[in-house]
Parts: C-alpha cells; sequence; structure tokens
C-alpha cells in the first residue's frame, strides 16, 4: 500500500497567523514608504531587523523555557548585559598585540560559555527546589536580575563601558538605496538568522529537540517514556542564558556594555514573547522581527514629528496591549 | 506462577486526599491481569503510582523482586515498564514517527521494532508522517500502545484502552493487546467488563481505594453475584 | 463572632480622640507667641509645650494617657471568645499596643536624643522617615487586598501611586484647585483608571493580565517622563508645588506624621471591615478556588473588579500622601520600584494577612534607613550598605521565596497552628490513655 500523501504539518490557525504577520509587515512597509525616501526606508528596515535579531537572543529562551518549566525567566536581560560585560573582559584580559579578529571571537565563545554556565548554576542551584508557583518563580527571577545588575554596578560603576572596536572586516559602512548602513548591524542580522536556524533544526531534527517538542505538550509523559526530565530542563535554561549571553557579546562593540541594558532588553522580550505566544518557538522568531520593525518605524516617525524618540517604546507596548485583549494567547500560541 | 510486579498495601494521596486506602495487587509474568472496579475507586491512581507519578506514601511495590516505589518515573521506565495513560497522551504536535522515535530508550530500538509494530498496528506503516493530532481516536490509541512496545517492556501498564472507541477497533485492540501478551506481562484497567473479561487471565477489584477480591477471571465470568456486588452495572 | 475593636468604627473614634487630650493640656499651660488670636493663639500655646527638646510635659501626659488605655484594653479584652479560648491579650489589644507606640515614637525619639519634635533634629528627621513608611504601608496593603485577599496578580501597582502624586500637584498647580477638591479629583480619576483597567483587562487569564497591566503602567511612566509634556509636567525633573501652611510638611511635620497615621489606622479599618463582610469572604474563596467560586454562582468578574477599584483608590490614596508630603512629583513614583516594593513587602510580610504588608513596609524601610551609613566588611570586600541596598532586596526577594513562602506573619500565624495543634494532640493523646485505663 503506498503512503497517501500526509496533511500538513501545520493547522490552519498557524497558517492563518503567518498570513497575518505577513499582511502587518507589508503594512508596516506602506507606512514606511510614505513618510520617508527610499533611503530611510532602507536604514529603518535594516535596523528594524538587526533590533529584531538582538530580542530574538534574549526572547528565544524565555519562551522555550516558558513552555518547558513553565517558568518566565526574568533574569533573561541580566544574561544579556552579563555577556556584554563578559565579553568585555574577555576581550581586555588579551593581550594588546593579538588580532582583533581573535580576540572578538574568544570574547563571544567566552561570553556565550559564561552565560551557559551561570545559567546552570542558577536552574540546579535555584530553580529546581521551587514548583511552580508562578507569582514565586517571577519573584524570584526578578530578584535574581535586581541581584545580578547591582553586582555588576557594584564592579564596574554605573556608567557604561565604552565599545569596544569590532574586526576591520566588520568596522565599515555601506549605502542601500542612498542610506547608509553600518555593516556591523548585518553582522548582528547574521548571527541572529544563524542562531534562528540553528534552533529550528535542533528542534526539528534532533532527538533533544523531539523531547523537548514533546515535553512542552506533556511534561509527565515524557518522564514516564524513560527521559530524565531534569536534566532536559536544565540543558534547556542553559541554551537560554547561553543565546541571551551571546546576544549580549555581539550586540556589545555597538551598543557598548551598561548595566540598565538588562532590564530594557527584558521588558522588550516579554513584549515578543507575548505577541508571539509565550511557548511557541516559531512565534517568538516572528515576534521579534515584528517587534523590530514596528520599532524602528516608530522611532523614526517619532524623532521626524515629535522630535523625541518615546513613540519607539510606546508602540510595542501598545502593540502588546492590543493582543493580550485580542487574543492574549499570542499569534502563534495555542492553549 | 511467579509475579513480576507486587503491591503490597500501598496507601496514595493526592493533596490532601487519601485516594489509595490500601491496595495490594499481584501480576503474574506473561499475563493479563485486569483491575476492576467503579468509577473513582482508584484504578488509575494505582497504576499511577507504580509508574511514580504519585508515589505511594505507605506500602512497597516491587518489580522483578526490586523495589520501586519512591523511585522516578523515568528510572522505573526503564527498569522496563510502559505505560499506556487514560488520556491518549500522545503528542499531537509530533508525528507518528516522532511519537515513536522518542519512545526509544537505547538507540536503534524503533529500527528493530518497527516490523513487530507495523505487523500489530498495520495502519501505523501508512500514517507514518502524519501529525498526531490528525489521527482519528482509535488511531491515536494504536499509537499509545505502539509506543509502549518500541522499547523492550517487560510490564506495559495501559488505562482504559477501550473508552471512547468504536467496537470495531476494541476487537483491533483487544486482538492486539492478546498478541502482545505472549511476550510481556499486561496490567490492565479496564471499565468495559465485556472487554476485561474476554482478554484477562486474572482480576482484581478495587474499591473505594481499597483492593477486595482478587481470583481467575475464568472464575469471575461465572459468579453472577460477585460482578453485581462490586460492579454494579457490569 | 467577636467584634474586632480594629474593624469598629466607635473604637476608632475613641482612637483619635484621646490624642486630644494632650494637646488640650498643653495649649491650656503653654505660653503663646506676642500678638497671636483665636486658633492660631492655642496652637502656639500647645506647640511652646510639646515642642521643648528632650522629654516634655506633652510627652508625659500622653504616655501616662496611653498607659491608662492599655490597662483598660487588658483588663477589657479578656472576655472569651467564641471557641472559648481565653487570650491573654487579643489581637486587637496587639494592633492597639502598635498604634499607640507610633503615636509615641516622635516624643520618644525626642527625649533619647534630646531633640526637638518641631524642629531639626533627630527626631525631626525620623517622623519623615515614618511618614515614608506609613504610605508604604498603605501601598503594601492595597497591593495586598488585590493580591494576597483576592488572587489578582497585577504588575502595574506604581500607575495608581504615581498617578495621585501627579494628579493632586498637577491639579493644584495648574489649575489652582483647593486642596480638597485636588485630593477628592485624584481619588475618584484612581477609581476610574482601576475600573477601566479591570473592565477591559479582566477579561484575560491571569498571567495575561498581570502583563497588561505591566504595559499599562510603562505606558504612563515613558508619557509622563517625556519631554513633550514638559511645560505640564516637568518631564524626567518633575515638578514642584505649593500646600498650604497646615499641611506643609516640613513646616508642620507632626502634624503630618500624625495624619499619615490616621490615614494608615483607617486603611487598615478598611480593609478589614471588608474582608470579614460577605464580600471579602466570597474574595477569599475566589483566590483559593475560582472555577468552585463561579460553579457556586458568583459572578467571580464582579468581585475582582471590586477588588481591583478599592485596591486603586487606596493605592491613588498612598500616592496624594506622597505627592503632598513632598509637594511634587517626578517619573519615579510612576516607575517600577513602586509596584516590586508593595509586592515585595506584601510577600516578605506574608500575603492574605492584615498586619503582613505592614509588618513587610517597616520592616524593609526602616531596615533600610537604619543601615544607610553602614559599612560591612565582608571577606575583604566593603560594602556601603546604603548604596547597595538594592542587592540586598534582591537577595531578599531570593531568600523570601525560597524559604519564607508564607511571609514573616504567615509563617509565624502557621507556626502558630502547629504549636497549638501538637499541644491539642498531646492532651487529646493523654486523655485517650486515661480513658483506656
Amino acid at each position: 500500500m503506498s503512503t497517501v500523501a500526509p496533511p500538513a504539518l501545520r493547522s490552519t490557525a498557524f497558517r492563518q497567523s503567518l498570513v497575518v504577520s505577513g499582511l502587518f509587515v507589508l503594512a508596516l512597509l506602506v507606512v514606511n514608504f510614505l513618510f520617508f525616501p527610499p533611503g530611510t526606508v532602507a536604514v529603518v528596515l535594516l535596523s528594524g531587523l538587526y533590533q529584531g535579531m538582538l530580542f530574538f537572543l534574549v526572547a528565544a529562551g524565555m519562551s522555550i523555557v516558558f513552555g518547558l518549566l513553565d517558568v518566565l525567566n526574568l533574569a533573561q536581560g541580566s544574561f544579556f548585559m552579563l555577556g556584554a560585560y563578559a565579553g568585555f573582559a574577555i576581550y581586555a584580559a588579551l593581550p594588546e598585540g593579538a588580532p582583533i579578529t581573535v580576540r572578538f571571537v574568544t570574547a563571544l565563545v567566552g561570553a556565550t560559555l559564561f552565560g551557559g554556565l551561570l545559567g546552570a548554576a542558577v536552574e540546579v542551584g535555584l530553580l529546581r527546589p521551587l514548583y511552580s508557583r508562578p507569582i514565586f518563580q517571577i519573584v524570584l527571577t526578578f530578584g535574581l536580575a535586581t541581584a545580578i545588575n547591582e553586582v555588576v554596578r557594584a564592579i564596574y560603576g554605573p556608567a557604561g563601558l565604552v565599545p569596544i572596536t569590532p574586526p576591520a572586516a566588520l568596522n565599515t559602512t555601506f549605502t542601500v538605496l542612498g542610506g547608509q548602513f553600518e555593516t556591523y548591524r548585518v553582522f548582528i542580522i547574521a548571527v541572529g538568522f544563524m542562531l534562528m536556524v540553528g534552533i529550528t533544526l535542533l528542534l526539528q531534527r534532533t532527538r533533544l529537540g523531539i523531547v523537548i517538542r514533546a515535553g512542552v505538550q506533556d511534561r509527565e509523559m515524557v518522564e514516564a517514556l524513560g527521559i530524565n526530565v531534569r536534566r532536559v530542563f536544565t540543558l534547556v535554561f542553559v541554551l537560554g542564558t547561553a543565546v541571551a549571553a551571546l546576544g549580549g557579546m555581539t550586540a556589545a562593540p555597538f551598543l557598548g556594555a551598561y548595566p540598565s541594558m538588562g532590564g530594557q532588553f527584558l521588558l522588550t522580550a516579554v513584549i515578543v514573547i507575548v505577541i508571539g505566544g509565550m511557548s511557541s518557538y516559531e512565534g517568538t522568531a516572528i515576534a521579534s522581527v515584528l517587534v523590530g520593525l514596528t520599532r524602528a518605524t516608530a522611532e523614526q516617525i517619532s524623532l521626524q514629528y515629535l522630535n523625541t524618540p518615546v513613540l519607539a517604546s510606546v508602540s510595542i507596548l501598545v502593540f502588546m496591549v492590543v493582543v493580550l485583549l485580542v487574543r492574549p494567547t499570542g499569534l502563534f500560541g495555542r492553549e | 506462577m511467579s509475579a513480576i510486579l507486587t503491591i503490597e498495601g500501598i496507601h496514595t494521596f493526592i493533596g490532601q486526599l487519601h485516594i489509595l486506602e490500601g491496595v495490594s495487587v499481584e501480576v503474574p509474568a506473561n499475563s493479563i491481569t485486569v483491575l476492576l472496579g467503579r468509577n473513582g475507586a482508584g484504578k488509575t491512581t494505582t497504576l499511577r503510582s507504580i509508574m511514580g507519578l504519585h508515589p505511594p506514601a505507605q506500602g512497597v511495590i516491587r518489580f522483578r523482586g526490586e523495589v520501586i516505589s519512591g523511585k522516578r518515573p523515568y528510572d522505573i521506565a526503564h527498569l522496563g515498564i510502559g505505560f499506556v495513560p487514560d488520556y491518549r497522551a500522545i503528542f499531537r504536535q509530533l508525528t507518528v514517527a516522532e511519537n515513536l522515535k522518542i519512545a526509544e530508550r537505547r538507540p536503534g530500538d524503533l529500527a528493530r521494532k518497527q516490523e513487530f509494530i507495523f505487523s500489530i498496528f498495520p495502519d501505523l506503516r501508512r500514517l507514518y508522517h502524519w501529525p498526531g493530532g490528525q489521527l482519528s481516536g482509535g488511531q491515536q490509541q494504536m499509537l499509545a500502545i505502539a509506543r509502549v512496545l518500541v522499547p523492550d517492556n517487560h510490564l506495559l501498564l495501559i488505562d482504559e484502552p477501550s473508552e471512547g472507541l468504536a467496537p470495531v477497533i476494541v476487537e483491533q485492540m483487544m486482538a492486539a493487546i492478546r498478541q502482545l501478551s505472549g511476550q510481556t506481562t499486561v496490567l490492565l484497567v479496564e471499565q468495559n467488563f465485556l472487554v476485561a473479561s474476554r482478554l484477562a487471565d486474572r482480576y482484581t477489584v478495587i474499591e473505594n481505594g481499597q483492593s477486595v477480591h482478587a481470583g481467575l477471571m475464568a472464575d469471575l465470568a461465572q459468579d453472577r453475584a460477585l460482578i453485581t456486588r462490586y460492579l454494579s452495572a457490569a | 463572632m467577636r467584634r474586632h475593636l480594629s474593624g469598629s468604627l466607635p473604637g476608632l473614634l475613641a482612637l483619635l480622640l484621646f490624642a486630644l487630650i494632650p494637646y488640650s493640656l498643653a495649649a491650656v499651660t503653654g505660653q503663646p507667641e506676642e500678638g497671636l488670636s483665636g486658633v492660631a493663639r492655642i496652637h502656639s500655646a500647645a506647640e511652646s509645650v510639646y515642642c521643648q527638646e528632650g522629654l516634655n510635659p506633652a510627652a508625659v501626659a500622653l504616655l501616662v494617657e496611653m498607659g491608662l488605655m492599655l490597662g483598660a484594653v487588658i483588663i477589657g479584652g479578656r472576655r472569651p471568645a467564641a471557641d472559648g479560648q481565653r487570650p491573654f491579650f487579643s489581637t486587637d489589644g496587639w494592633h492597639l499596643l502598635a498604634v499607640m507606640a507610633l503615636v509615641a515614637i516622635p516624643f520618644v525619639i525626642a527625649w533619647r536624643t534630646d531633640s526637638s519634635v518641631c524642629r531639626r533634629g533627630d527626631a525631626f528627621f525620623w517622623q519623615s522617615i515614618f511618614v515614608d513608611v506609613f504610605i508604604l504601608a498603605i501601598l503594601a496593603m492595597s497591593y495586598n487586598l488585590m493580591f494576597g485577599f483576592t488572587g489578582v496578580v497585577s504588575f502595574g501597582h506604581a500607575a495608581f501611586f504615581g498617578s495621585g502624586a501627579y494628579l493632586v500637584g498637577l491639579l493644584m498647580l495648574h489649575l489652582q484647585w483647593p486642596w480638597w477638591t485636588a485630593v477628592l479629583a485624584a481619588l475618584t480619576t484612581g477609581a476610574l483608571i482601576a475600573l477601566v483597567k479591570g473592565v477591559v483587562g479582566l477579561r484575560i487569564r491571569g498571567l495575561y493580565f498581570a502583563l497588561f497591566t505591566l504595559a499599562f503602567a510603562e505606558i504612563f511612566f515613558l508619557l509622563a517622563g517625556n519631554r513633550i509634556l514638559v511645560n505640564l509636567t516637568g518631564a524626567e525633573d518633575g515638578f514642584t508645588f505649593a500646600v498650604p501652611d497646615w499641611l506643609n510638611s516640613t513646616k508642620n511635620r507632626l502634624f503630618f506624621y500624625y495624619l499619615t497615621l490616621v490615614a494608615l489606622v483607617f486603611s487598615f479599618w478598611l480593609i478589614r471591615r471588608l474582608v470579614h463582610s460577605p464580600t471579602g469572604r466570597v474574595m477569599a474563596a475566589l483566590r483559593d478556588n475560582e472555577a468552585r467560586a463561579q460553579m457556586l454562582g458568583y459572578n467571580t468578574f464582579y468581585f475582582k473588579l471590586i477588588a481591583i477599584v478599592l485596591a486603586g483608590v487606596m493605592a491613588t490614596g498612598a500616592g496624594v500622601l506622597r505627592g503632598l508630603a513632598l509637594k511634587g512629583a517626578s517619573p519615579n513614583v510612576l516607575g517600577l520600584d513602586f509596584t516590586i516594593n508593595p509586592l515585595l513587602m506584601t510577600i516578605v510580610g506574608g500575603q492574605g494577612t492584615f498586619v503582613g504588608p505592614v509588618v513587610g513596609a517597616f520592616g524593609l524601610h526602616l531596615v533600610e534607613q537604619a543601615l544607610r551609613d553602614t559599612v560591612l566588611t565582608i571577606g575583604g570586600l566593603e560594602v556601603n550598605v546604603g548604596e547597595r541596598w538594592a542587592l540586598i532586596l534582591g537577595l531578599v526577594f531570593i531568600l523570601s521565596v525560597l524559604v519564607f513562602p508564607y511571609g514573616i506573619v504567615g509563617t509565624w500565624q502557621l507556626k502558630g497552628l502547629h504549636t497549638r495543634a501538637g499541644w491539642r494532640r498531646l492532651l487529646r493523646r493523654s486523655t485517650d490513655l486515661s480513658n483506656r485505663e
């Protein structure tokens, strides 16, 4: 008997949300072209993409951890910040004479490892004793975030660190449609995109990925099948914090490092996962792009007409409120 | 008759509720034993206690001589116990293939068992790449049972396999389970007495969280009085 | 059912009245300034007595009076309760004692530090600290009403607090409204905001509602601090406004102290009354198991809405007091701090209890003030406690969740239950044995 073609792997609801997201992007494009010259539009879009990638790096870990462990890790922003600071420390510790590329890459890898190790310590030491009581684990992770921020502030002071110089190849600018753009931002987009694809492959093609996706649906059954879910929890948590730390270090040559960057990116990450659907990985990926583009567009409009960038933050907050009121489970969430 | 599983006077709490107040069951190897009883008597909780999902507060559960009460579910699974819950716990967002793959305990389990599984549940061959959520109720139940056939399990705990299924599918299910009992032991919970009586070799009746009666199914099937007493609407 | 002193209006009024006795004594025996008449003359006379440094006659009169009241409460409180138990000192007695202590504190500090309650000095300084504590306690209680008693989680409480401060100030500054109109308007607006928030947001489930409130508050914060409104609100620097002399916390700090204390006691009474009322019982049922409450026929939306509106108004009131106390407002009153702090105080103190948030507020804020300038040396590292308070707070967060999930008061109550149950079991066992004989 021949195999009948299987039905689509994704439900109609998923495809509908995909269409909605596409339409939204289209709408943003239209708004952009209406208000700005093509050069600015290109800059805004690229800016939105690079911001979106950074948001993704913080939010991805948050959403998978939430789906699997039922824990909303409010310390993710702090791991992002720690990645930046750790990267700085490693960069500064390496000899001055060494080629910048080597120092840069070592800092990247080192920061990621640091984020992962610290994440492991946190998960095993602090989260394991705690049963899933939403308000308490939120308080716990928030307390952790505060503690981390203050420790960094105590060691490095409240003012930020001067951004480090990236490798020469990335330290250039180029023009797109008449608008000037830094190559480094494209690098950030590339890193984010690679991770997006990488995590998707992990989830879809590896055994660990199957376990994670199954665990998000039914933790208990996965354990009854003989899988040590606790180890999987730690692994997933570590993955989340490591990716966030990588994000921080990747952004460091561009944004620098300052203690309050944790809080800013945390809030945006929360907005992203709410819009995308709190335990949906695809939702997080798509929502981070949507949020990035919205933010960039709003910021440009705000600067042009109000001389202040306030609309950037307000616009994505309003976006989140609208999603919460119309479809609280998010664009791609399921309940 | 050597018992592969013995439950000795267990008490199990779910939160504050005292669900099992002294349950003892003996399950001989290579047989089909069924837990009978009214709704809410504690049959499902007994299975879940064995699996470690609700560890007993008192009493001991032994599997092949080893004490398993108090171990974590994944350790218990690795000793060779497979669990099919009463809510058809297949992973809807995963394909049939992925559902089976995740059940592997040693690499290559699925490759070895694939033909065997397809011989018992031929439909699954055709549905191999379908997402679990798109299968019918009966097919999902078959997948759930197929899943515990992937690793080498010595004991299968199956909770209400016939629930919500059409009679034709139930027949297929029963044939499949009968085929399995030759190589492995089955502990069944079954509300439907007709199915239970035709399938099981032995029975234990659970009433109000206590095991009250046990014996050979052949004897019970003849005893009208017992049936009405313990099972009311049989 | 026991009638609680702290839940009864006569009791409350008695409390307030007794403050007048020392004042009257001081007014009669004091030396007024030259050239004043009427109320100003009386007040000046009283001031000349109680503003003296160190231990002054007014303070003595106060202490004597309180001693008498204490005695009356101890004796009067020995009526048996419904379950036949005879407590030495009823709960109300403890509450009353606490209030008396708070009434006396400015004078006690004045006595111990040989300063005056009216002029710059230790006693004066600590009054403003306590005013802050009282305001935070009211804020924490309002949060507890929503979260501890009704089970509604919100991350946007600062929106009410900040609105209270901003509104009362803006109305008095830009529209020149008299204080009582401004206060009333602020409270009403707070109620309306809460109403809108509740009606719009309660349709969505717990965690999502909490995030909705977070976004809501954050939008307020961003808009208030923004340069586009600089003429109205002063943007990131905030603004200041003038208050009538008698409400001025710098000129008449003692009065302001007692004003906020009265507000605290009143809020406590209000919450006590509400929780013991039929409405309050439904709220508690709602917190424990919303599905069951719905099945019993209660419109849970309505009750949650009531809790949110009341909590919102109370928080706005706290904000109003804060605005008046500082004679100004700046964006930080809308900031996350004033959502996190009441949450922490409620959890550390004990959510779902009456005194929990108050204990939490007192504990955290007073400890922070007391340790402001202490420097700890841990293994070679110098830690200035005042500067690193946020770090300590973060650690307290973590500890309180891991070790004291029920908070100080909650754990105390639970332990109390266990000890009592243990005694009872012990007694029962011995009677059992004697029966078997």
